[in-house]
């Protein structure tokens, strides 16, 4: 019997992820991950400043708006947070966490400045592996500072509708939302080759957040800026953490936003392994 | 190319029967190639960075670990091996390049130019390890702006100017190409030289200096010596040696010692093949 999987042969996927013989698919991203992990932990003080930026805007944000949409706005029609303006706002601050997988982008960039791509190359590498390596990295530190952000949340009175299980799935979403940001910064670094290029990417991380259902929900957006946000992947992501933080478990919005995330994912790591196919080019 | 990282511009090539365009992952598994310490990741320690590389390579994690020993023992880099290789000196670095393109035991290793920029000791330690090598059976491929190098190490070279082979045997048969001995004039003045140069035939001028090449060096000093005499010409220094490769290159591409000096990114290219079963 054939096996396939999406239509396609087995041995010749089992080839084309493992690249001939020499490792396995699992073991090149374990062992690419784990180096790339290392980098990460042995140099801590350039993951700070995500942190913070995250932090920042979610105090900010409830200084701002606390008074305006929370516990005082409990009769009227701006009632959308239900009482709680820290469990609205707090997806916004899981989602701008993501900008911190851009620094995959970076942690790519550097390995072809280095020469480390290159050495990969002359090695049975699969160029996949190479690729979803620091996406997972990205995806990793999303997570972390998702988590870190949600402590926060927790600390200055969040409280999910869905309870601590509810806190799980949104990190799920965190994870993989995380992982399109750090694709898309992925494909930015190889296409540009710079560091500069990587970072200059990130500038489609302010239409992406503030294009959505940002500070109040898609309802009382006005009508270009609701058209707009409808075709932004992070309204979904956004929409579906509120929704287990407000309304509980929306099993419809959830599913927008895990299929809107993994999407995001999908699409930018094909994009970023077309992109290495074509920077890596025999010439 | 033949390390399969650029495609032939046109005709073949093959390496062990395997052709280097289309087998190209075939190949990867025959060679190694060390690349000047580019590409090594300088953030993780010696002995993390070789273990990674044995797994990718496909070793189990325990094999990995032992080839991973193995291989800086080999190049003496244990007592460095739990240190980032931030820490590590350029000859080290060369050295720990090695074991790495060494891992998955390549029956053909490319080496590019190892040891340029490297203080003698560290070249004299990555010889070592080389001519070890090779003495294994291990074809060896190394590219190298020093002709004393290949001399040490080859078994045979071959001399590339602007991409081009110019000439290829083993050592001695390029030294023996140059058909005799180097003697060597110096003189007070460039005109005396001048001079010198148009009675001695097959004679070449550089500068205050005058060489040409006989059959038997020290028979035949009396009698240049004498010749020059008869015309009045005052020698400062003679002195006759065995051709080295330098000879042979300055004759096969015909750059005079000045040009090279001037121009160090010349194309010295010396791909020597060590052990007999060639490439």
């Amino acid at each position: 019997m054939k096996i396939t999987v999406l239509g396609i042969p087995r041995e010749l996927l089992a080839m084309a992820l493992n690249g001939t013989s020499g490792a396995t698919f699992g073991v090149q991203l374990r062992v690419l991950t784990k180096r790339l992990m290392i980098r990460v932990i042995r140099r801590p003080y350039t993951e700070l400043p995500t942190v913070l930026i995250s932090a920042f805007f979610l105090f900010v944000y409830v200084g701002q708006l606390d008074k305006v949409f929370g516990g005082s706005a409990m009769p009227s029609s701006i009632d959308f947070s239900k009482g709680n303006f820290v469990n609205f706002i707090l997806p916004f601050s899981i989602v701008s966490a993501s900008i911190s997988g851009a620094s995959s982008g970076i942690n790519l960039v550097e390995d072809i400045e280095s020469g480390v791509f290159r050495r990969y190359q002359a090695m049975p590498i699969s160029r996949w592996a190479v690729i979803l390596a620091p996406m997972l990295v990205g995806a990793l530190r999303v997570l972390l500072q998702s988590g870190l952000i949600l402590g926060l949340g927790i600390l200055i009175g969040a409280s999910p509708a869905t309870g601590s299980l509810g806190f799980v799935v949104i990190l799920g979403i965190a994870f993989l939302w995380g992982m399109g940001f750090a694709g898309y910064s992925v494909a930015a670094g190889i296409r540009s080759g710079s560091a500069q290029g990587a970072q200059a990417a990130t500038f489609l991380f302010f239409p992406a957040l503030f294009i959505a259902p940002t500070f109040v929900p898609r309802e009382a957006l006005s009508g270009w800026l609701s058209s707009a946000a409808a075709f932004n992947p992070t309204t979904y992501v956004i929409e579906a953490m509120r929704g287990i933080m407000i309304d509980g478990w929306i099993y419809e919005s959830i599913l927008k936003g895990v299929i809107a995330s993994g999407l995001f994912a999908l699409i930018t790591l094909s994009f970023a392994v077309i992109s290495a196919r074509k920077a890596t080019e025999k010439n | 190319m033949l390390t399969t990282l650029l495609r032939p511009t046109n005709g073949s090539a093959s390496i062990l029967g395997l052709d280097v365009d289309k087998d190209d992952a075939a190949v990867r598994h025959k060679i190694g190639v060390a690349l000047q310490e580019n590409g090594i990741d300088e953030v993780l320690t010696g002995k993390e960075l070789t273990q990674s590389t044995g797994q990718l390579w496909g070793l189990s994690k325990s094999k990995a670990s032992k080839r991973s020993a193995e291989l800086l023992s080999l190049v003496g880099l244990t007592d460095a091996a739990n240190r980032r290789v931030k820490t590590y000196s350029g000859g080290m670095k060369r050295r720990l390049d090695l074991a790495l393109s060494l891992i998955h035991k390549p029956e053909i290793l490319f080496l590019d130019e190892p040891t340029t920029g490297l203080d003698p000791g560290s070249r004299r330690v990555l010889w070592n390890e080389i001519v070890r090598l090779r003495n294994e059976g291990v074809t060896i491929i190394l590219t190298t702006q020093y002709l004393e190098e290949a001399d040490t190490l080859a078994d045979r070279i071959a001399i590339i100017d602007n991409g081009v082979v110019k000439v290829e045997g083993t050592p001695d048969d390029l030294k023996a190409s140059i058909g005799g001995d180097i003697v060597m004039f110096s003189f007070e003045t460039k005109e005396t030289a001048e001079r010198a140069a148009n009675i001695l035939k097959n004679s070449e001028l550089i500068g205050r200096e005058l060489r040409t090449t006989v059959e038997n060096g020290p028979q035949s000093i009396p009698n240049l010596c004498s010749v020059l005499r008869d015309n009045k010409i005052e020698v400062v220094s003679v002195s006759s040696s065995r051709p080295t490769l330098d000879d042979v290159f300055l004759k096969v591409t015909g750059h005079k010692l000045e040009t090279v000096k001037a121009n160090e990114n010349n194309s010295i290219g010396d791909p020597t093949r060590a052990s007999s079963d060639g490439a």
